[in-house]
């Protein structure tokens, strides 16, 4: 009972600092303190955004914007969990993965976006390319972690058992570092999240990044808002969204935090 | 040779000399790059065309780049900023994380507006900032303070939490103020996990700074790069991709002797999971 209180103060005391961020925005614009044209107030952006959730072209970008992201997400979800298990299994591929990855995470990806742009084009290859490098890294080290931490005594177990050492690592070692795989796939979601924004601000044609751009070479204020609310809100959404889909996929697993 | 203790769960446990030379410090990593340069340069000969040139003539760009003096005063104005940004980010940051772990009422106060701001691209918020501080230097660095600030907070947060109650109990029966255990306990034992954010915060300064270089064009390394794109001059492209990689790979090694100087007697340092922004 104290406990549920407990935790719904806490819930409530959260929300305090969000909204009065809101109040101090608020405040500020109407205040004419900022000329609107610097910033808009509060309830004009969410207005417009209401608005724009029925126009078909902000429609159309949004849709351009999340096929990148979820392309990107499940080719970096699937090469990454592939890699990772496979270096973890092997110790010829790790050999030859850490001191790849050990040059390669380190660099930053958006001065690779050139590089894509050059070879893949300015089409959505280009986006989706810079996404799976963004998002591929942390995926892979926290699926290779997770496995080599698997308790060696399962692994033995089934190999007692007459599993053979391919299908062990897919049925004991993939289950086995589920949790962390999951973790490394939440990191990389939101990353590409917000690279895919980053990726259609500096070359595209459509996307919300592409809608921020063409907002600030129009000083239409209140436009550049409403695309990085509307990103922002697509990340928490993600974020929800997979913390369902991972507390389903875990269930019964020992709890972490 | 032993094998490790972990041999048992591979079947071909042998050590073999393809492993025993992967032991040399350093060697991997050059085979990795060596590697790395010949897939570029079978890439270039397969696609055979303009915008995608062979490695060398790539690398025979960048003397050129670090010989001129223009350039290298980009990159410096860039380095600089980057390094205002990060010290300001961590002078901010280490202290809110450590409160946040030490207190469940603050930490109860900033977790839910973390996380509305975690998923915002901060380089994207460049063209609004731009729109306050103008194009010059503050609005530059206020990027690179917001995109590093969250995984040092958070960090931090995680490395103060995890401090031993025990540590903070004989410290006070010893009869240390409040102040001094901060001091003396709860920040030498979460500096470990301080660590691993201010890595994740470096990858991350460099990571925006590009980019917000690359919005507001006025100078530095992001600058350099996307108008040589622009003006489709892709050797100093390549050159420059080639530069910044290799940029972020030396601070990267910097920091991780850094690190072992200051908190060797930790775990190993766990892989970068680095965000971007």
């Amino acid at each position: 009972m104290t406990a549920i209180r407990r935790s719904a103060t806490e819930a409530a005391i959260g929300l305090l600092p969000i909204a009065m961020l809101l109040a101090l925005w608020f405040a500020i614009a109407t205040s004419g303190l900022a000329p609107p044209a610097l910033l808009p107030a509060p309830q004009t952006v969410f207005m417009r955004l209401f608005h724009l959730l029925g126009d078909p072209q902000f429609l159309a970008n949004c849709a351009a914007t999340l096929f990148r992201l979820f392309t990107g997400f499940a080719i970096a979800a699937v090469l990454g969990i592939t890699i990772g298990i496979a270096a973890a299994g092997s110790r010829a591929v790790a050999a030859v993965v850490t001191p790849l990855v050990r040059v390669l995470a380190p660099v930053p990806k958006v001065a690779l976006y050139p590089a894509f742009v050059l070879t893949l084009g300015f089409e959505h290859s280009s986006k989706i390319a810079l996404v799976v490098a963004d998002a591929l890294f942390p995926i892979l080290l926290a699926t290779y972690q997770g496995a080599i931490a698997v308790e060696p005594k399962l692994v033995w177990s089934a190999r007692a058992a007459g599993v053979s050492q391919l299908r062990c690592l897919f049925t004991v070692v993939l289950r086995a570092a589920l949790p962390a795989i999951m973790t490394g796939c939440r990191i990389g979601l939101v990353i590409s999240c917000i690279v895919v924004f980053l990726a259609e601000m500096i070359t595209s044609t459509e996307g919300l990044g592409n809608m921020l751009v063409r907002a600030a070479r129009n000083f239409q204020t209140v436009d550049m808002f409403v695309p990085i609310i509307a990103i922002s809100l697509l990340g928490l959404a993600l974020n929800a969204a997979f913390n369902a889909l991972r507390a389903r996929l875990l269930r019964g697993y020992p709890e972490e935090s | 040779m032993v094998d490790n203790a972990a041999a048992p769960v591979r079947s071909a446990a042998k050590p073999r000399a393809s492993l025993a030379l992967a032991a040399i410090p350093g060697l991997p990593l050059v085979v990795a790059c060596a590697g790395l340069l010949a897939a570029w340069d079978i890439a270039a000969r397969a696609l055979a065309i303009d915008s995608l040139p062979s490695p060398w003539s790539a690398l025979a760009e960048v003397p050129a780049i670090l010989g001129d003096g223009e350039a290298v005063g980009n990159i410096l104005a860039s380095l600089r900023r980057m390094a205002i940004g990060l010290g300001l980010a961590v002078l901010c940051a280490v202290p809110i994380g450590l409160l946040m772990g030490r207190s469940r009422a603050v930490a109860a106060f900033c977790n839910p507006l973390m996380m509305v701001i975690y998923p915002v691209p901060k380089a994207a918020l460049m063209p609004i900032i731009m729109l306050w501080l103008g194009v010059g230097e503050p609005a530059k660095i206020l990027v690179i303070f917001l995109g590093v600030s969250l995984p040092v907070i958070y960090h931090s947060y995680q490395g103060g939490r995890a401090v031993e109650e025990k540590m903070l109990w004989s410290a006070a029966a010893m009869g240390m103020s409040a102040r001094a255990r901060l001091f003396r306990v709860v920040l030498p034992a979460a500096l470990p996990e301080i660590m691993v954010g201010l890595r994740t915060g470096l990858v991350l300064a460099l990571i925006t700074m590009v980019t917000s270089e690359m919005i507001a064009r006025q100078n530095g390394i992001g600058n350099i790069l996307f108008n040589a794109l622009d003006m489709a001059q892709y050797q100093t492209v390549y050159g420059m991709i080639v530069v910044i990689g290799a940029l972020g790979f030396v601070l990267d090694a910097g920091f991780q002797v850094l690190r072992s100087s200051l908190v060797g007697w930790a775990e190993p340092a766990q892989p970068i999971i680095a965000g971007s922004t």
